[in-house]
């Protein structure tokens, strides 16, 4: 089921796009993050604004004497919060419905790029297998797996002498840094921080570590498409004007108006 | 709160470890490369090299002892006339090995991508075609004596007349250079990759088999395209020249007999499954193996003598080992990685690596 509703169509997208743009792989990465973007736009509009709604709700007077009247119970302060959710109609987990999504988008697209690539045996030969006929495969096989200096079939280094450097890796984590940085909502002036907030910034440090790791360690035609959707994304809350630059600034340094 | 906040790293962690899975496939990424001797067979697989004894298939050693994921072995091993046993490694690595006791007598780094396909050796030289579109030329002792580069990975060995070496490359094109030198000789575009190893005849014409499902014969000295035989499926191996004619299977499961001198069909027979392995030949036999895990040995007029079904899938060539036959394949966990039949088709004993 899954070979046959992700991996075989995203190879076959994957290869359609290569044959139009004439044998970049790169480029189809990228273009394909674009389409798998634009595909996914409606439930990631539904979550930027349901952090927007959710965001707002943390400014209200209503949550913050919550906050400080029961921040000795977090029983009750949990009780009262849902309460409050219940209340105003917002979904405390609506937000991570479009990063659940992501993550067979990451699979499936990980298992198409490494099929299209075919950089072993058996790879080739599970490709020959989940290729349309429209596609011509014979002719197409095999890929150009040469994009920029990399080889989009193998992790990516640059050689400073004897010193490998995981420029991808680099990359990769410091724009799922800066993306969730932009998109992070800005905490209550308060200070107390809820489990919502704690977990977003959990996420801003874990995420670019772990997705840095992954450029690092596998093939770094999955770093191409981390980057390419993180600039995306960021573009995305840019059109929707949700982009908090003032979250990219040192605390002491944001105006009044962010807080 | 804080507890919950706790179990991100570890949820992270785990999809970590999802994609590992998914990236690796849990599955292997070749069949096993099979060689023998008078006394052992060779066995490439996933994180070894074996040897086994051919006697009763019981291991004599492997190599590396412990397995490291990082070094994985599927190129077919092969022997050279001074006693070393040659093995390619998907950690970009050309081993040298004691074929006695599997203990490394030189290594080769000089490669930049997988080992895939077997090496020839040959005017005490090595020639080994590698993925980073190299073709390496090495002596005796693993010093490097020339590299060609291609446009593309190369899976497979070159066969020589002597003069010249001839390979054919995924880039679709055949090359011929010269064996002592590597300078290019010609090269010709054939109209798909090309995936297994040329045949040449003692009269110089070169057999290739290529990816758009077609055989083609070169004049050697030229490159020229004398003939082209269309087949049904794309070809991986071959062909295989045995007296007149050149015989090969392809992915739709056909299996060919064709006339080597003017590419016309001698015969043609449609066993179980798609044939990717060069057949062997023995006693006016062809065996070859199916995907379907069944090995075939049809008489020279592609009549059935025998058929012997295995538990796995046959991908790679039947190999002669004294009064046996060697057949690797690959399968479920359990499943043997190497069968040795007789030559009427009756399973001598199996090996399958003790973890």
């Amino acid at each position: 089921m899954w070979e046959l509703l992700i991996v075989e169509p995203f190879t076959n997208v994957l290869l359609w796009i290569y044959k139009i743009v004439g044998g970049n792989f790169g480029l189809a990465i990228i273009l394909f993050t674009i389409v798998i973007r634009l595909v996914t736009h409606p439930l990631q509009a539904k979550q930027i604004k349901s952090t927007h709604v959710m965001q707002e709700m943390q400014q209200s007077k209503e949550w913050q004497d919550i906050q400080k009247k029961y921040k000795d119970d977090k029983e009750k302060l949990s009780q009262e919060q849902m309460k409050l959710y219940k209340k105003l109609g917002v979904n405390p987990f609506g937000s991570c419905l479009p990063t659940v999504i992501q993550i067979p988008i990451i699979f499936g697209l990980y298992q198409s790029i490494m099929r299209a690539l075919a950089s072993s045996p058996i790879q080739l030969l599970a490709l020959t297998r989940s290729l349309y006929p429209t596609f011509g495969a014979p002719e197409l096989v095999p890929l150009n797996s040469h994009f920029l200096w990399m080889n989009l079939a193998q992790p990516e280094r640059i050689y400073i002498g004897t010193l490998a450097i995981p420029l991808l890796a680099v990359i990769v984590a410091l724009t799922t840094y800066v993306q969730s940085k932009l998109t992070m909502p800005s905490t209550p002036s308060t200070g107390s921080r809820d489990q919502t907030a704690m977990m977003s910034s959990m996420m801003s440090i874990y995420m670019p570590l772990l997705l840095g790791y992954f450029a690092m360690t596998y093939a770094s035609g999955l770093a191409v498409y981390f980057i390419a959707s993180n600039l995306v994304g960021i573009l995305q809350y840019a059109a929707l004007g949700k982009v908090n630059w003032q979250n990219l600034l040192p605390k002491g340094m944001r105006s009044e108006k962010s807080k | 709160m804080k507890s919950k906040i706790a179990y991100i790293p570890l949820v992270l962690l785990g999809l970590g470890i999802l994609l590992t899975g998914c990236a690796t496939g849990m599955t292997p990424s070749s069949w096993p490369g099979v060689a023998a001797d008078a006394e052992r067979a060779y066995i490439a697989f996933a994180n070894h090299v074996y040897a086994v004894d051919l006697r009763d298939g019981d291991e004599l050693w492997r190599f590396p002892e412990k397995a490291n994921n990082a070094k994985l072995f599927f190129a077919p091993p092969v022997l050279t006339p001074d006693g070393q046993l040659i093995i390619g490694g998907y950690d970009h690595i050309l081993y040298s090995l004691d074929p006695e006791n599997g203990q490394v007598n030189w290594q080769f780094e000089g490669a930049r991508d997988r080992w895939i396909g077997e090496v020839l050796v040959a005017n005490d030289t090595i020639y080994a075609p590698n993925a980073d579109y190299k073709m390496y030329a090495l002596d005796l002792d693993g010093r490097l004596q020339w590299a060609f580069e291609a446009d593309q990975s190369l899976w497979a060995a070159p066969v020589t007349d002597g003069e010249a070496i001839f390979f054919g490359a995924l880039d679709h094109f055949v090359y011929a250079l010269n064996a002592s030198t590597g300078e290019l000789i010609w090269k010709t575009e054939l109209n798909g990759a090309v995936m297994g190893c040329p045949a040449l005849s003692s009269e110089g014409l070169l057999y290739i088999g290529t990816f758009q499902h077609s055989l083609f014969a070169l004049d050697s000295t030229r490159g020229n395209i004398l003939w082209e035989f269309p087949t049904e499926g794309w070809l991986w191996s071959g062909p295989a020249l045995n007296g007149e004619n050149l015989y090969l299977g392809d992915s739709e499961g056909r299996f060919y007999a064709v006339n080597a001198l003017d590419g016309s069909e001698a015969w043609e027979q449609q066993p179980n499954g798609p044939i990717l392995g060069l057949p062997l030949f023995i006693n006016e036999t062809v065996i070859f193996g199916t995907e379907s895990g069944t090995v075939y040995a049809f008489d020279m007029n592609g009549e059935t003598i025998w058929d012997k079904t295995l538990p796995g899938q046959v991908y790679g060539p039947v190999i002669p080992a004294g009064d046996l036959i060697l057949i690797g394949q690959v399968g479920e966990q359990g499943t043997p990685i190497l069968v040795a039949l007789d030559q009427n088709g009756v399973q001598q004993w199996t090996f399958t690596p003790v973890k």
